[in-house]
């Protein structure tokens, strides 16, 4: 018993008073007062400012002082206790202080310990105070839209109102037609043809201006028409200008100065309002003009040929052929009065001729910009291809110079006024000759297909009703050059005519002589006569001024009758006819054969005129049928 | 120019040399349309679709003496058309000139047959290096403006088989002159100038790039 000791603890039994006791029989108890509690509350119970002498009298001197020393003491150390609580609180703030601080200085490393959001509670949605705020914000979205509208509607109505003659409105369609840019405060724009290709000295610059004084006078269309932008041109392009050319006859082959220069009367001056692309594209047109006559005017200085060119003033005058005069005159109307009256004279303008003009020098610009593209890319830009392959491919001297051979703008517009005058030559005398001789009819097929140097013709000479018989048929194909005309005739033979008039007229009438032959030797056919002798050339009876006469003998299927007709182009048709002599013994009609009969007798020329017949083979088909007697 | 050497040589013949004033530069794919697009509207003829060329270079070299410089051939054939082949010497372009606008190079130009590879391999030379050429041709007056891409053959001999070589286009403006000019300088500058913000058109020092080729 005394070497087992056994702990015995004694401890206060931990009985606290009972706060309260849960539904579920859970007892809490008041926990127990720490030190520091227990000392306030007592603290907390001591009454300071109350003596105790009062309450117990006034006792013995010593128990007085026991009693005030007491009363000090206790005065005393309830003296120590409001600082002690103080200073005891200041220390509980001091530790706390410090805890939070090194929390604070934990968290910010990180490493430890985080700040982290707290998890809040949505707060609970007031359906009434978020209506009212969306639909504040509505509305105030949709004020700013309108605004915008408004601002928008406005600006497009004055689009509308503003009047379509605004200076930047029509300065934006200036732009899109003509090359406009800004110097320095000036707009200047450019009409010449030089980005298209010309090359000429001229150049034509405009200036564009505002125009300040817009007259709002009487008459709506007056101010409609008024544009807000101007045009100023160079003075030496104003007015209009056109190139006119003239071909006509003249007798006298070189009176070239008796060429009177006529004013162009169809060409008045427009109005100095007009609209500023009517100014700028006059405008233009003068420099085209001038650039075409100059170009013209130098070449006709330069060239070297057998007609002499003469160039006065702005007029270029040569001879296309003897009596056939080329005018080109340079007509510039600046629009100021004349102080001569214009010459009334009629001008035969020819349109042609100056369409190709331009297009002749159109194509010059044309050639000097487009080149064609090198390939390779390395080779020699400028050339042609054909000169460029001419070495590898190794071409003759002769190609390469008919190569650099090139045509000026003179000689090419003097060969195409050739050819027109030559053509127009042709027409007239074949139509002469068709008027003339309604006998044979005669018919000129034009080729649709033909160029400014070339045309053909293919005259067929028939007649009617015997159409069928081709080989009656006198075709004649004519093409019409530049100097000379060349004919293929129905037995292939070439001829060459020159311009003069009077060889299409001969050609054609020794070609009707030559229909005729052909008509008497069908019918003959037809009709079964016979056929003796043809002649195309005769040599015998009267000479023809040209060509050569033929002629042809017929004799009837019976052998009683022989026709002879002689035609000739200047002799013309004489149709002579024999009959068997009548005056034989009748002793030797019976032994001679009828054809024996032929060898005599005198032939009587036929007079056509009185025979019935549209036209000449009627009229040989009619004498042929009338004499045939039935075997 | 230098009187000795190959071009002395030409000039003593009385073969017509010429003067070809050049200006290079180059433009990245991306921005080749944009490029495209200014020089149609400079150049002549701007309403018609751009020029293309698909060129074949093959250049030959020739090495007489090795201490002299080897000579180069340019024979160039277009494969849009293949019969038409074109030869071209080049001399050196003096880099240092501040005078000169552009860099000015001799150039002797000749068209070929289609034989002219057979004729120069028999003569000596070796194929120092081929390519493919493919681009727009613009000209403005005697101004002659290539923009192209070059391929590089994968395959000798076979056309159709290319890849590009880098990814932009070369831009070169070249006139080809008998003698020298101020007026092609100066014209030359003024249209680079309106190419400027697009592409860089300037003198080109060669040697440089080779140089700097060499020590890679």
């Amino acid at each position: 018993m005394a070497s087992a000791s056994v702990n015995v603890s004694v401890e206060a039994v931990q009985e606290h008073k009972i706060q309260e006791v849960t539904l579920d029989g859970q007892e809490i108890y008041i926990p127990p007062l720490s030190m520091s509690e227990n000392l306030a509350k007592l603290a907390h119970k001591i009454d300071f400012y109350k003596d105790e002498s009062e309450d117990k009298g006034k006792p013995t001197s010593e128990g007085e002082k026991e009693v005030e020393e007491e009363a000090s003491k206790a005065a005393v150390q309830p003296s120590l206790w409001p600082w002690d609580n103080i200073r005891n609180k200041l220390k509980a703030a001091l530790t706390e202080m410090s805890v939070l601080l090194d929390v604070l200085n934990i968290t910010k490393e990180k490493r430890y310990m985080l700040l982290d959001h707290v998890s809040q509670d949505a707060p609970e949605a007031k359906s009434a105070i978020q209506l009212m705020a969306k639909k504040k914000g509505l509305q105030s979205a949709a004020g700013v839209l309108l605004a915008g509208a408004e601002r928008l509607k406005k600006s497009q109505q004055e689009m509308g109102t503003r009047p379509q003659n605004e200076f930047h409105i029509e300065l934006l369609k200036l732009r899109q037609n003509w090359r406009l840019k800004k110097v320095g405060k000036t707009i200047l724009g450019d009409l010449s043809y030089k980005s298209a290709g010309s090359r000429f000295w001229q150049g034509g610059s405009f200036e564009v201006t505002k125009n300040t004084n817009i007259a709002n006078g009487e008459g709506d269309n007056m101010a409609s028409t008024r544009s807000s932008l101007e045009v100023v041109i160079p003075t030496e392009l104003e007015g209009s200008a056109f190139v006119q050319v003239e071909v006509k006859t003249v007798e006298g082959s070189m009176n070239l100065t008796s060429a009177i220069l006529r004013m162009p009367h169809g060409l008045g001056p427009y109005p100095s309002d007009a609209h500023w692309q009517t100014k700028l594209e006059a405008a233009q047109n003068v420099l085209f003009c001038k650039e075409l006559f100059s170009q013209l005017a130098r070449e006709a200085v330069q060239l070297k040929s057998f007609v002499p060119y003469i160039v006065v003033g702005n007029q270029i005058i040569s001879n296309v052929f003897p009596n056939v005069q080329l005018s080109i005159v340079l007509c510039h109307s600046t629009g100021k009065k004349d102080k001569k009256s214009q010459h009334p004279g009629k001008v035969e303008h020819n349109h042609v001729l100056e369409h190709s003009l331009h297009q002749l020098l159109r194509e010059v610009h044309f050639k000097s910009l487009n080149m064609s593209v090198p390939h390779p890319v390395t080779a020699t830009i400028g050339v042609t291809k054909r000169r460029r392959m001419a070495g590898p491919e190794a071409i003759s001297r002769r190609e390469l110079l008919e190569m650099t051979e090139s045509e000026t703008l003179l000689e090419q517009i003097i060969k195409q006024t050739r050819h027109a005058v030559l053509r127009l030559r042709t027409m007239k005398v074949i139509d002469a000759v068709a008027a003339k001789f309604p006998d044979p009819q005669i018919c000129a097929h034009w080729s649709c297909l033909n160029s400014s140097l070339e045309s053909n013709v293919r005259v067929i000479i028939t007649s009617q009703g015997y159409e069928a018989m081709r080989p009656t048929w006198q075709s004649l194909y004519l093409e019409i050059g530049v100097n000379d005309i060349k004919v293929v005739t129905r037995e292939r033979r070439r001829i060459i005519l020159s311009f003069e008039e009077k060889e299409i007229e001969d050609l054609l009438l020794w070609q009707i002589s030559q229909h005729h032959i052909a008509i008497c030797q069908s019918l003959a056919r037809l009709l079964s006569w016979q056929y003796i002798s043809h002649s195309s050339a005769t040599g015998v009876g009267e000479m023809e001024d040209f060509a050569t006469a033929s002629s042809v003998l017929l004799v009837s299927p019976n052998s009683d009758k022989v026709i002879a007709v002689r035609s000739g182009p200047t002799t013309g048709l004489h149709v002579h006819m024999k009959s068997d002599a009548k005056d034989i013994d009748a002793d030797l009609a019976s032994i001679l054969e009828a054809k024996w009969y032929n060898l005599t007798g005198t032939f009587k020329e036929i007079d056509l005129n009185r025979i019935d017949g549209r036209n000449f083979a009627t009229k040989l088909e009619l004498i042929m049928a009338s004499v045939t007697r039935k075997r | 120019m230098d009187s000795t050497g190959p071009m002395g040589q030409v000039l003593s013949s009385r073969v017509a040399p010429l003067l070809e004033n050049f200006l290079q530069g180059s433009v990245l794919d991306t921005s080749k349309d944009v490029l495209i697009h200014r020089l149609r509207g400079l150049c002549d003829n701007a309403e018609n679709q751009p020029e293309i060329f698909h060129d074949h270079e093959i250049v030959f070299i020739m090495q007489g003496n090795p201490n002299q410089q080897p000579m180069y051939f340019h024979v160039r054939h277009s494969l849009i058309h293949p019969e038409s082949w074109h030869v071209r010497y080049l001399g050196v372009a003096e880099v240092g000139d501040k005078n000169k606008l552009t860099l000015i190079r001799h150039c002797v130009d000749a068209g070929a047959s289609s034989n002219v590879v057979d004729f120069l391999n028999e003569m000596g030379f070796k194929i120092d290096y081929e390519f493919i050429a493919k681009g727009y041709f613009f000209h403005k007056g005697r101004m002659k403006v290539t923009v192209s891409k070059l391929y590089k053959i994968l395959q000798p001999g076979s056309t159709d088989q290319v890849e590009p070589l880098s990814q932009s286009h070369l831009v070169e403006l070249s006139v080809v002159a008998p003698r020298v000019q101020e007026q092609i300088g100066e014209d030359m500058k003024n249209f680079a100038e309106q190419l400027k913000p697009l592409v860089l058109l300037e003198k080109i020092d060669h040697k440089r790039l080779q140089q700097s080729l060499e020590s890679r």
